[in-house]
């Protein structure tokens, strides 16, 4: 794991920097939170002067950053202005549905992906070397908005199947076909490489059926390409759970996102931005070392 | 790997005789010939249509299609149609704009710092990848809370998000070009690094960027529309697909064709552009050649 240390300090690096980043975004937006609570409320100057001092908006930012991380680490992000409550508590509330959104997505796109790779590669002259192309091919020129809006028209307006709000079957499945495609190509054609090279040979020559060359031989040798491409396609997951969720009208964190930042609730947007950029960072971290892990080679002689 | 002649190098070798017609014919490609078309009647219809957008008729809220009216009214009385010409070259202006910038900013930037050497690309590039770090739509969002609305911000925050890919594509074409031979001779016989890049490098470059450019194009549309969508784009007043979209969805099951219109020209228009650029890349891509 020694060569792990310094993938792991960076990535942290760049979480602190995105955060940081994002706080001084939202500090730039003219008109502070203060300020919408002022017009809202009839506050007059000195009382929005009071509500300043004791929220700290009268410092300095980095002063204000400094107060806020540590706020943060010890699990406290502060207080909602629209609702009046902790947003680590809306945050925890909204929470389990996005990750049940993203997750079951990134579960079965992936599943998905190994299938309809792994099948393309041990049957080449089926269907499925064609079904590897056709998906990839509508995942690049079939966005999810549009699949979705397709489906709330077709399945829910058209058919009557499934209702237009509150499901999570849909977003689910259009996740999970969009991201199949973006994996399954580049695993295919690693699979593909990977069969030509001599060991598989060997291994054909002392009559192993093609199933388990695959399995056994082929697939290990093209796992790292699987972490790697998961690693890559999870940020467009986490973009697409977001509109998905205010599509669908789930009640996740997208969900509050926006609705936080179309009621200018800045603590809360700051909060959501931080969670998902420390997640996907998160995630490409776990991808990353799944992909060292997988393929001693990488990270070695400048590999990588 | 025998490289089957181009298109110019036919011209150049002996067809003197022939003059002008001298290229060799290719069958028309219908593909990048409708993308353009598309394109131009999308640029051009609200000059050639005279129905207003923002017209409104509320004694006929939601009104179905008809021959008069082909995409019927939306929930406050406008005509979807035209409404959807308008947002469409508005959403092309915004996508085209942004793919722009991003290949402005993104190898733009990228080249220069790499031109100018490690201590510059060093820098420029961890600012890329911090940029690349944040989910795109993230980062569109909290540029747009910052920057707040209207057309320039939303090709600012698209740019932007675009602008790393471009930077990570211009390294690698610039990479493989500083392998090839002639780059090195140009730096051996003491060309100076900016002539390098400008006579050398960038004319074997700009092609990979530019088909890139087509590829991004269709994704700046969505991601417009999405961001329109959640109410992040361009002004309330100003027709655009994403806004139409929402504006229809409380309503879709009694209007369902004001929101099927603008999410059936929201899909058609990437799609066609999508495929463009697809094949735009297959046929100007000098290193995918053949695939």
């Amino acid at each position: 794991m020694g060569r792990a240390l310094p993938v792991i300090l960076r990535q942290l690096g760049t979480a602190l920097a995105v955060v940081l980043v994002v706080f001084v975004l939202v500090r730039t937006i003219p008109g502070d939170a203060i300020d919408v609570l002022g017009i809202e409320g009839d506050l007059t100057e000195e009382e929005m002067a009071d509500r300043r001092s004791e929220l700290g908006l009268d410092r300095p930012w980095l002063a204000q950053f400094r107060l806020w991380a540590g706020a943060a680490l010890e699990g406290d992000l502060g207080l909602s202005l629209r609702f009046n409550r902790p947003v680590s508590e809306m945050l925890l509330y909204a929470a389990p549905s996005t990750l049940t959104l993203a997750s079951l997505s990134l579960l079965l796109g992936v599943t998905l992906a190994l299938v309809l790779a792994v099948g393309a590669a041990v049957f080449p002259s089926g269907i499925l070397p064609g079904l590897v192309q056709a998906v990839n091919v509508w995942s690049i020129a079939v966005p999810t908005f549009v699949v979705g809006l397709a489906s709330i028209l077709v399945f829910s307006v058209w058919l009557g199947w499934l209702p237009v709000r509150g499901q999570m079957l849909s977003p689910v499945l259009i996740l999970a076909l969009d991201m199949a495609g973006q994996i399954a190509k580049p695993l295919h054609e690693e699979l593909k490489e990977v069969a030509a090279s001599p060991f598989i040979r060997t291994a054909r020559a002392k009559g192993l059926g093609r199933l388990v060359i695959v399995l056994r031989h082929v697939l290990p040798n093209a796992a790292g390409v699987l972490a790697s491409m998961t690693g890559l396609v999870l940020g467009g997951l986490v973009g697409g759970a977001l509109t998905m969720e205010v599509l669908f009208g789930l009640p996740g964190l997208g969900t509050i996102a926006f609705q936080a930042i179309a009621g200018r609730d800045y603590p809360v947007v700051q909060a959501v931005i931080a969670v998902f950029a420390v997640g996907v960072i998160a995630a490409n971290l776990a991808a990353d070392l799944a992909h060292r892990w997988a393929d001693p080679r990488v990270g070695r002689d400048g590999v990588g | 790997m025998p490289e089957a002649p181009g298109p110019g190098v036919a011209f150049a070798l002996g067809h003197e005789v022939a003059g002008e017609d001298a290229p060799p014919r290719r069958a028309p490609d219908w593909l990048l010939l409708g993308a353009a078309l598309l394109i131009a009647l999308l640029l051009a219809a609200p000059l050639l249509l005279g129905a207003d957008p923002l017209a409104q008729e509320l004694g006929a809220r939601n009104a179905p299609p008809s021959p008069d009216l082909w995409f019927g009214r939306d929930n406050l009385g406008r005509d979807v149609f035209a409404r959807i010409v308008a947002g469409g070259r508005i959403t092309l202006v915004i996508a085209a704009g942004a793919a722009l910038l991003s290949l402005l900013l993104g190898a733009g930037l990228g080249l220069a710092a790499l031109t100018l050497g490690p201590w510059a690309a060093g820098p420029v590039y961890a600012l890329f990848d911090l940029v690349r770090a944040m989910p795109s739509i993230l980062l569109a969002l909290s540029l747009l809370v910052a920057l707040g609305g209207g057309v320039g911000p939303v090709i600012v925050a698209l740019g932007l998000s675009f602008a790393p890919m471009m930077a990570l594509l211009a390294r690698a074409a610039w990479l493989r070009e500083r392998e090839a031979g002639y780059v090195e001779a140009a730096i051996a016989a003491g060309g100076a690094p900016w002539i390098v890049l400008r006579r050398h490098v960038l004319p074997n470059v700009t092609g990979v960027l530019v088909t890139q450019m087509a590829i991004v194009l269709p994704r700046c549309v969505t991601s417009e529309s999405v961001l329109s969508f959640l109410g992040l784009g361009v002004p309330p007043e100003v027709p655009t697909w994403g806004r139409m979209i929402a504006a229809s969805l409380p309503f879709v099951e009694r209007a369902p064709h004001a929101m099927a219109a603008p999410a059936i020209a929201l899909g058609v228009l990437t799609l066609v552009l999508a495929l463009a650029g697809d094949r735009l890349r297959k046929r100007l891509d000098p290193y995918r050649k053949g695939t």
